[in-house]
């Protein structure tokens, strides 16, 4: 197929418009748009979130109306519509983390990073985000970090993960 | 102790990778299928084997086979449901991840029976890490001639997709699940038409959960009367149980549906019982929508008998003194925990995931949530207790799809089983706060473990 790309600013590495290609024909024809969803996973991967222009980018890509992009991108909690820092901790607050101690660990990484649920760290390093289940109440408590989990979470264990980020962005 | 026949092999090291995998006998009933079986004998193996639908609904696998319409020239699609999201519940996960080609086997096998020649796994958007796992055990059955065209020149061509979601628990639900697939919002379609006749792309197509899919392996292999034989009356075969909460040894089970809830607690095979020398207070047995129970109606019936990990025992007295398999998802509650604390996260879930579709759902799952929140953060009526009562009354049955049904039901039971423990949040708000109340309902660990 070929893609209308006129007037927009943002735009896919190469690589990943081969992997839209190749996901597009995973569907029957014509049903590119039930690419939709990897597409926007591809998207948040390389632009970190997803701002109105690179869902209208992505319409034109899978030859959708903009809204068709956007009513999908506001219905599903794992897209960030607004920016986001360099690592995100996504902390599971549902009832089998509850019973675990997931509180305490939500209050400490608050502390330790000076943010409330839903902030960001001023050097644009971190964000705390609250989410519901996970699927790993049996490792609780737990966290979303990007494509992993981090399970049976300590406050030790969230003092190194913080260690690790900073080392690694130093 | 009980037979194991999805993880029987889950500590041979390599498990995960093809070779290994089929050097302890894997793809066999691949072999079977395609070389020896017609898909109508395939169907009545399953029917034969009393399998149920290991989602949670618990519905009968051969029966939602024999469903699906086969209208000449329309393609058919097997769509495999890995959006494992009911809290509780993470045994699909651990299927998926340490035996991935058990998934991969069964949806070649029932892609056959049912005529699929592109079959997907819609997977949950968090288990992005398993999308590479599946991906690569996909590419090693291409590699190996179980997937792609003329598999072992049987003239069946076979491919499997992982599509990914991206966060909604109600995608799940099989209609809403199908809408995402089609790259649309998780709102669950109007039945009829089922799926089985309008599915994936107006294509009839068949949603199966993970861990139905993965038994069509045994099924296969050694038939559906021997596999009806394990277990107990139409609770037949082997189930998953993922178990956490405050146990000591948290983590996914398979168990014959032979063995007493006691045993599955305090046993040192399974849960090897309450953390921290704790008591047991509760449990939610099925995942967090199915009822909660407080430990004495747990360990027994309200007829006194002991109470089997099974579909039939653990429903047991209904409602009012029973509850559900569900999906396998054990939740444990010590006597520490508060059930008005838990009852409101569940709440806070139920409202955070509802599609908004349907009006019942959608209002009533926000009061939910808000006097939830008033009675455990110690600003709650006497009149809130009943006012909750009234809502989750309303909500249940009044909506399209079961997620108005599943949030009703956790508060319905908790209220029911432990409406002292809310009035006591009432009248001691301020305690409330600080401690659990915990005087009623409790069963101690019990001195000795049957069998």
């Amino acid at each position: 197929m070929t893609f209308n790309l006129t007037n927009i600013m943002v735009q896919f590495s190469k690589e990943n418009l081969d992997k839209v290609e190749k996901i597009i024909q995973r569907y029957p024809e014509g049903k590119q748009k039930s690419a939709l969803l990897p597409v926007l996973h591809l998207a948040q991967e390389q632009f970190t979130w997803l701002s109105s222009e690179t869902m209208d980018y992505v319409a034109s890509l899978l030859q959708l109306e903009p809204i068709e992009v956007y009513e999908v991108a506001t219905f599903y909690s794992m897209y960030h519509l607004e920016p986001v820092g360099k690592h995100v901790f996504e902390v599971c607050q549902t009832g089998p983390c509850m019973v675990r101690g997931c509180d305490d660990i939500i209050d400490y990484i608050g502390e330790k990073l000076n943010i409330k649920p839903g902030e960001t760290t001023s050097d644009g390093m971190f964000t705390l985000k609250l989410v519901e289940c996970l699927g790993a109440c049996g490792y609780a408590p737990m966290m979303q970090m990007g494509k992993h989990y981090k399970e049976f979470l300590t406050r030790e264990k969230i003092d190194s993960i913080i260690e690790d980020c900073r080392a690694k962005s130093n | 102790m009980g037979r194991k026949l999805l993880l029987d092999k889950e500590h041979v090291e390599g498990i995960r990778y093809f070779d290994t995998y089929r050097r302890e006998g894997g793809y066999r009933s691949v072999e079977k299928a395609l070389k020896t079986m017609s898909p109508d004998e395939i169907t009545e193996e399953v029917k034969k084997s009393g399998l149920r639908g290991r989602g949670g609904a618990g519905f009968p696998t051969g029966m939602k086979w024999s469903f699906l319409a086969k209208p000449e020239g329309v393609p058919r699609h097997l769509v495999v449901n890995a959006d494992e999201s009911e809290p509780g519940t993470f045994k699909d996960r651990y299927l998926m991840e340490f035996i991935p080609h058990i998934l991969i086997e069964g949806i070649i096998v029932s892609s056959f029976a049912l005529g699929s020649n592109n079959s997907y796994i819609y997977i949950r958007g968090e288990y992005a890490w398993i999308v590479d796992i599946l991906e690569q055990a996909i590419a090693e059955a291409h590699n190996n001639g179980f997937l792609g065209k003329n598999i072992l020149g049987s003239g069946f061509d076979c491919d499997i997709h992982v599509q990914r979601g991206a966060g909604a628990y109600i995608c799940g639900e099989e209609t809403a699940l199908l809408e995402s697939l089609e790259g649309k919002r998780g709102n669950p379609r109007i039945k009829p038409p089922f799926p089985a006749v309008k599915g994936a792309w107006g294509r009839p197509t068949v949603v199966n959960n993970v861990e139905s899919i993965a038994a069509i392996v045994p099924i296969i292999n050694e038939g559906g009367d021997e596999y009806a034989k394990i277990g107990m009356g139409r609770s037949t075969g082997t189930k998953l149980i993922s178990a956490c909460g405050n146990i000591n040894k948290p983590g996914v089970y398979e168990i014959d549906m032979t063995i007493s809830v006691e045993e599955f607690i305090y046993g040192d095979e399974w849960c090897g019982g309450i953390a921290n020398g704790k008591r047991l207070k509760a449990c939610i047995p099925g995942g967090s929508s199915v009822p909660i129970l407080p430990a004495n109606l747990l360990l027994k019936t309200a007829k006194g008998e002991q109470r089997i990990m099974n579909y039939e025992s653990l429903s047991d007295g209904g409602f009012q003194t029973g509850t559900m398999m569900g999906s396998g998802g054990f939740i444990v509650m010590d006597e520490d925990q508060c059930i008005v604390k838990h009852t409101y996260t569940l709440a806070r879930f139920y409202h955070h995931e509802s599609c908004g579709q349907c009006s019942p759902c959608r209002e009533g799952t926000i009061w939910l949530d808000k006097l939830l929140h008033k009675l455990e953060y110690g600003h709650g009526k006497a009149s809130d207790i009943d006012l909750l009562w009234n809502i989750q009354k309303n909500i249940e049955g009044n909506t399209i799809c079961p997620l108005g049904d599943a949030a009703a039901w956790p508060v319905a039971a908790a209220i029911r089983h432990f409406r002292d423990e809310f009035e006591w949040h009432v009248t001691n708000a301020q305690e409330s706060q600080v401690r659990n109340f915990g005087l009623a309902h409790y069963a101690d660990a019990l001195e000795t473990v049957a069998g």
